[in-house]
């Protein structure tokens, strides 16, 4: 964080000229400047980003929210003439709708020495009705050339004002000057929430102001008097917030992040309580506690889980004398499972309820996993729902309702904790969808009482495969392998084959291993979710050796040799997610041909990943005309901090090399 | 067979159905060969298309689809488009279980309502009402309905008795009911295969096929749009927006193009009729003019897509383009095409099927179809030039594989017809290698090579010098991927547009790269250009092999061994000829520590028959296998 701070400080003091961010002032040097002295590779740039929302107090609505914009924008290059493009989304619900309104927008260009502009007119502004709750306005704009600016300012009017958008502070591209204002009545309580890498300060202080009511008063039973106009007068305070920041660098996609939003710097900010003159106190959200509360009241969720009726009757019928607390878990998970089918929609809260998708046997995530909670609990189970944020979603990492998007369930045993989804036909238990591997989710207990839940897997997924092969004089392959898969590994190789077409399925494991002839294939437990999953085949492989003079080369792994590496790119700012922990486990015998021996065997090695992250383990032995190898590596943690990154990259690269290392046979 | 006795017959079906109390949607109903290799098995599928006048026309669909599992899912298709000029009256569906009961009825309402519109365009008037349905269990089956009434007539349905992969077709049928004067053409295209019937008579055309098996879709092989049956069907007289007009072959489709579409869109300001004047007044050949043009057009514009009216068919004006400096390919198009008028150098707007496969416009058969469009410049005594409006980046007269070799129609004010774009020759698809290569004890390379690209090889890599320094590194880490742990010192290019060749300078070093084991070394020697990919094996192959582009590849490498090793044996020379192309490879002594590696591959293009696909197979593993080449060093003594 240090060096952020420094880095700040230190650009800060490299922008030269002043600017005029006053809409309309564009410089010379603006258009003139040729790339960004900061970052040379930036395709555009925001060279002012302004964003403003406080409230305004109209008769007929009440409080409103208005949201002020104000983007000039660098194009450097023709990568940057996506930035000419732009799209705003409102969002609409019952009769109420944001409106767009005032959008200006013009290009700027500098021709012959002298700044030109184009305004954005009507026809090249697109109104889209995108969903029931989204439209969208979308504009392009006119003669954009490399060196332009462009800039444009608009205003969104909400009714929604319990929910503040997110103010971004960090974009695919950089900023040379962010402003950002927001202002709330003391009728409002925000909380205000940070998030990612930046230093980000607000000025804060108080404004006074009015609201001016007319008042219509007629007096009562004398037609001849006038109606009369009065005027009252209210004042209140404004709390405002400012943000004054320059020179954000650029935040880029990196591979192998778990969610990018994670790490870009926003401010949020959430309504807890609204206070109205001679009104009573009401509550929004304020904190973890509090927003579960939320959740756990609204229709859509608390009351939901307290309904048994519709199920009753099947589940008593499903447990009939079975008292095992784990069988009854099971009966009633593969029970809902082949029932219920997943629509395909994420949510915390039902949408059509219960008891509807049991009866039509579909059902959004809440349905069917707030479904599964009540019909656990019927059967005497302590189970809870927990709340969840997807990946895609991002990591919940201050309390607001929108935090957690998805809920799954949770029954605590002697033994320990069991999380469960039902959404998944090949999820089984403590086996989660890789969607919901995200940090930690929230289980509300029946008190309304709540607390954090990791939700990455403890146990590792395992993958063994052991192979024996015969080496033919010429470089071919006979042989047999047999992989057994738990855990999540096992999710995503059941999701694959028992959703393919079992010829393509082989066709695609053939043309993997680019030339391998498989036969015999068999898969065990493939619907058998309690037990690992087995494939077995033989197969035959041409040309598995280098031959020269009378030696032959081979790497013992052969087709299973990992042969790339992951991680190429030299810095890395974001942890490794890799959802899971796992062990990889390969055992592999080789009978010699007839006629060969041994020249040189590589040597038996061990590395490890600092602090018990993972470790590898390479062993070769020779005995008469068979070799036998073992390898053994694991992953102990399913998140690895960026720091280790540099380890990791060696590790991968050491083992890789490990094991394209060459046995050398010659002929006796 | 004519319209009313199907009606009976459908009636009589349908009377039976009651009687005999089977249900015909269940799944048990369907022919075994329908089920192999389909993920869905369309059990009937019936379009009627009613032209009782030119300005109307209205579609009643009924298609009754059986899905055997969740790929299947995304043939369902219950959709329908609409837009300003034509709506949709009725779309229903009801859903069946497996043994054929009804499940759930689906009404208008409950059909999803978007717009369509893709991510790479920024507007489009026209919506969708789609079908989003969450199956319980699968098999299950879904009956589709629809009407829907528009007032262009000049795109008639097609009659499609296959229309994906991994589909399966137990019958459908296309009936076209129309206003007998009118005169209708019909066009049959690989029918060969399939089993057609078709009766005619005084305003009315019916089409039907039954039982048409799924076919999967196999590599190097023909496009799905090129090889299915397809009927296609044109009016000589039609509507388009509210405006009647007449074609029955290019030449007067191409004429409707010009006068409806184009003649009225090319008007531009003074000011910029002044300044492209002056831009070309020191040139006296045409192509010169057409190029500063070009490249006037590229620095001037891009490309934003924007969709109004049935299929977005009219150019923006030019004079748009001019002012907003922007426009789709038709807009972009247009204006090039108008400012070229200006110097006095005739383009014609050209229509044409984009993409990787080469679509082609049928020569004896005039229809509106294609979506891009591109600019054709005929030169005296020469080959055609065709120009890409949409690219800022390319080459004057490059049209890459996004447009090549294909009939498309080139539209004048004289007509219509029919030509061929560009088609790029082996020798013209050229990438030549020259590098230095040496090699340390441990094994590390350190590489020094220039590469030149041209034709589609430029094609493929043109745009690299617009990379970042992060993505470059990303790009050669991907294209060499068989080299782990490269650091790249240097890239640099050159990238000639006119004579459209790339040239790549590349320096970078990579550990580990020859293997040690004892006393050896063993060395890959082909560093810089090999192939790992093998074409997928088929257990029995169905569709016809094609090779759509050929190319030719040169290596030179000179590879300098480190000094405490020496070469063990040097590998003999090896040469492959086929039908498929040829293989050349030769590695020779150059002084005490150095070798001369060099490598001549050839692809040719061309179509053969099924049974050699996996000849041409063999050849590639061949080719891998040689470039796969290892050389042995062992320590000196």
């Amino acid at each position: 964080m240090k060096k952020y701070i420094l880095l700040l400080f230190l650009s800060t003091s490299l922008t030269i000229y002043s600017q005029d961010y006053k809409f309309g002032k564009i410089s010379k040097d603006e258009l003139q400047e040729k790339y960004n002295p900061l970052d040379s590779s930036a395709e555009a740039t925001y060279l002012y980003k302004y964003r403003k929302t406080y409230f305004e107090y109209r008769e007929d609505d009440g409080f409103v929210l208005v949201t002020d914009i104000h983007d000039r924008i660098k194009i450097y290059n023709q990568e940057g003439f996506a930035f000419a493009t732009n799209s705003v989304l409102t969002y609409k619900s019952g009769g109420a709708k944001e409106k767009m309104t005032g959008l200006k927008a013009y290009t700027y260009n500098l021709i012959n020495n002298k700044i030109e502009d184009d305004k954005l007119k009507k026809d090249a502004i697109f109104e889209t009705e995108v969903s029931k709750f989204r439209d969208e306005v979308k504009f392009t704009m006119p003669n954009i050339k490399v060196g332009s600016v462009i800039e444009y300012k608009y205003k969104i009017i909400s009714p929604f004002y319990s929910n503040v958008d997110e103010f971004v502070f960090q974009h695919a591209i950089p900023i040379k000057k962010l402003e950002a204002v927001f202002s709330a009545p003391e009728y409002f309580s925000f909380k205000f929430n940070v998030k990612g890498y930046l230093e980000v300060n607000p000025v804060n202080s108080k404004v006074f102001d009015k609201i001016v009511f007319k008042n219509k008063t007629r007096a009562e039973h004398t037609s001849a008097t006038p109606t009369k106009f009065s005027t009252s007068t209210i004042d209140y305070s404004n709390s405002v917030s400012k943000f004054n920041l320059t020179n954000i660098p650029a935040l880029k996609e990196e591979l192998y992040v778990n969610n990018i939003n994670n790490y870009r710097s926003s401010v949020k900010y959430e309504l807890s309580y609204t206070q109205f003159p001679n009104a009573s106190v009401k509550y929004y959200s304020t904190s973890w506690e509090d927003v579960v509360k939320t959740i756990y009241k609204s229709d859509n969720f608390g009351r939901e889980l307290e309904k048994t009726n519709y199920f009753k009757d099947d589940i008593d019928k499903l447990l009939a004398n079975n008292s095992n607390p784990q069988v009854r878990i099971g009966l009633i998970y593969n029970y809902l499972k082949s029932k219920v089918k997943w629509n395909g929609y994420y949510s915390k809260y039902t949408n059509n309820g219960v008891r509807k998708a049991y009866i039509d046997q579909v059902g959004n995530v809440a349905e069917i996993n707030l479904m599964l909670t009540s019909m656990l609990r019927y059967a005497g189970l302590n189970a809870n729902p927990v709340l969840v944020s997807t990946r895609n979603n991002g990591v919940p990492l201050f309390p607001t309702r929108e935090g957690y998007n998805y809920v799954i369930s949770c029954v605590e045993i002697p033994d320990g904790v069991i999380l469960l989804d039902a959404t998944s036909k090949y999820s089984s238990p403590n086996v989660l969808p890789f969607r919901t591997l995200n940090w930690e989710g929230r289980i509300i207990r029946k008190s309304g009482s709540s607390a954090l839940i990791n939700l990455y897997p403890k146990n590792k997924s395992k993958n063994t495969v052991a192979m024996m092969v015969n080496l033919n004089e010429n470089g071919d392959l006979d042989g047999s392998i047999r992989t057994v898969k738990t855990a999540h590994q096992a999710m995503s190789y059941r999701e694959s084959y028992l959703e393919t077409n079992k010829e393509q399925f082989l066709e695609i494991l053939e043309n993997k291993y680019d030339d391998i002839e498989v036969s015999d294939f068999v898969v065990k437990n493939g619907t058998d979710l309690s037990k690992p999953v087995m494939e077995t085949y033989k197969f035959y492989l041409e040309n598995q050796a280098d031959i020269i003079a009378d030696k032959m080369y081979i790497s013992p792994m052969f087709f299973l040799t990992t042969t790339i590496n992951p991680f190429k790119l030299k810095k890395r700012d974001f942890p490794v997610d890799f959802g899971y922990p796992t062990t990889n486990k390969y055992m592999i015998n080789i009978k010699l041909p007839k006629g060969y021996v041994v020249e040189t065997l590589p040597e038996a090695k061990s590395l490890a990943l600092p602090d018990n992250l993972g470790e590898f383990k390479y062993i070769v032995a020779n005995n008469g005309d068979v070799i036998q190898l073992t390898i053994d590596s694991t992953i102990n943690e399913p998140i690895i901090s960026s720091l280790y990154y540099d380890a990791l990259k060696e590790y991968f690269k050491q083992f890789i090399e490990k094991e394209n290392e060459q046995i050398v046979l010659k002929k006796a | 067979m004519n319209y009313k006795h199907i009606v009976s017959m459908v009636i009589m079906f349908a009377t039976l159905n009651v009687m005999s109390q089977s249900e015909p949607y269940a799944v048990s109903e369907i022919p075994q060969e329908l089920k192999k290799n389909a993920n869905a098995v369309v059990r009937s599928y019936d379009v009627t298309v009613d032209l009782s006048s030119t300005n109307k026309m209205v579609v009643k669909t009924k298609r009754v689809i059986t899905v055997l599992n969740k790929q299947g899912n995304r043939n369902i298709n219950a959709s329908e488009r609409y837009d300003n000029n034509s709506k949709i009256r009725d779309i229903r569906a009801i859903v069946y279980d497996k043994f054929g009961k009804e499940i759930k009825k689906i009404r208008k309402n409950d059909f999803k309502d978007v717009s369509d519109v893709d991510v790479q365009t920024l507007y489009s008037d026209s919506r969708e009402k789609y079908l989003d349905y969450t199956p319980i269990t699968y098999p299950y089956t879904i009956e589709f309905t629809s009407e829907t009434v528009s007032g262009t007539t000049a795109f008639l349905p097609w009659y499609l008795p296959l229309n994906s992969y991994f589909l399966s077709v137990e019958k459908s049928s296309y009936t076209l009911k129309y206003e007998p004067s009118l005169k209708i053409r019909i066009k049959e295209k690989n029918t060969e295969s399939i089993n057609l019937n078709k009766e005619e008579s005084s305003g009315l055309i019916y089409y039907a096929s039954k039982n048409i098996n799924a076919i999967k879709p196999e590599a190097h092989s023909e496009a799905f749009v090129n090889i299915i049956p397809k009927i296609l069907f044109a009016s000589n007289e039609f509507y388009y927006e509210g405006v009647p007009a007449k074609a029955e072959n290019w030449d007067e489709l191409g004429k409707w193009v010009y006068e409806y579409l184009l003649k009225d869109v090319n008007d531009l300001p003074a000011s910029t009729i002044f300044k492209v004047k002056n831009l070309v007044k020191n040139e006296t050949d045409d192509i010169a003019k057409a190029r500063k043009i070009y490249q006037f057009v590229q620095d001037k514009t891009r490309y934003i897509s924007v969709q109004v009216g049935v299929g977005g068919w009219k150019p923006f004006k030019a004079s748009d383009v001019d002012r907003l400096g922007y426009g789709d390919c038709k807009g972009l198009t247009n204006y090039t095409m108008a400012l070229l008028k200006t110097v006095g150098i005739e383009a014609n707007y050209a229509l044409v099927y984009s993409g990787n496969y080469q679509q082609s416009f049928d020569e004896d058969f005039a229809l509106m179809q294609g979506n891009h469009v591109i600019l054709n410049l005929p030169i005296k005594n020469q080959e055609d030039i065709w120009l890409e409006c949409t690219s800022q980046i390319a080459p004057f007269g490059h049209l890459g594989d996004f447009t090549d070799d294909r009939n498309v129609l080139v539209v004048s004010s004289n007509g219509g017809e029919i030509k061929r774009t560009k088609k790029y020759n082996i020798e013209e698809n050229k990438q030549v290698i020259n590098g230095e290569c040496n090699i340390d004890s441990n094994g590390s390379i350190n590489v020094e090579a220039t590469i030149v690209s041209k034709g589609m090889k430029y094609d493929d890599r043109y745009y690299l010098d617009k990379f970042s320094k992060r993505d470059l590194e990303k790009h050669y880490k991907d294209r060499w991927n068989y080299i782990n742990n490269i650091s790249i010192d240097k890239t640099e290019f050159f990238n000639d547009k006119e004579s459209i060749s790339l040239s790549e300078d590349i320096v970078f070093q990579a550990n580990n790269f020859a293997i040690i084991s004892g006393e050896n070394m063993l060395l890959n020697v082909n560093v810089l250009n090999k192939r790992t990919y093998i074409p997928d094996r088929y257990r029995n192959r169905k569709l016809s092999l094609k090779i759509i582009r050929g190319f030719k590849e040169i290596d030179n490498i000179k590879i300098n061994l480190p000094s405490g090793y020496k070469l063990e044996s040097l590998p003999a020379e090896v040469i492959t000829e086929t039908k498929f192309g040829s293989y050349k490879q030769t590695i020779e002594k150059n002084g005490e520590n150095s070798l001369l590696y060099k490598r001549e591959f050839v692809l040719k293009d061309g179509k053969h028959p099924k049974e050699e696909y996996s000849n041409f197979r063999n050849f590639w593993r061949d080719v891998v296998r040689k470039d796969n080449l290892k050389v042995s060093l062992i320590k000196k003594q």
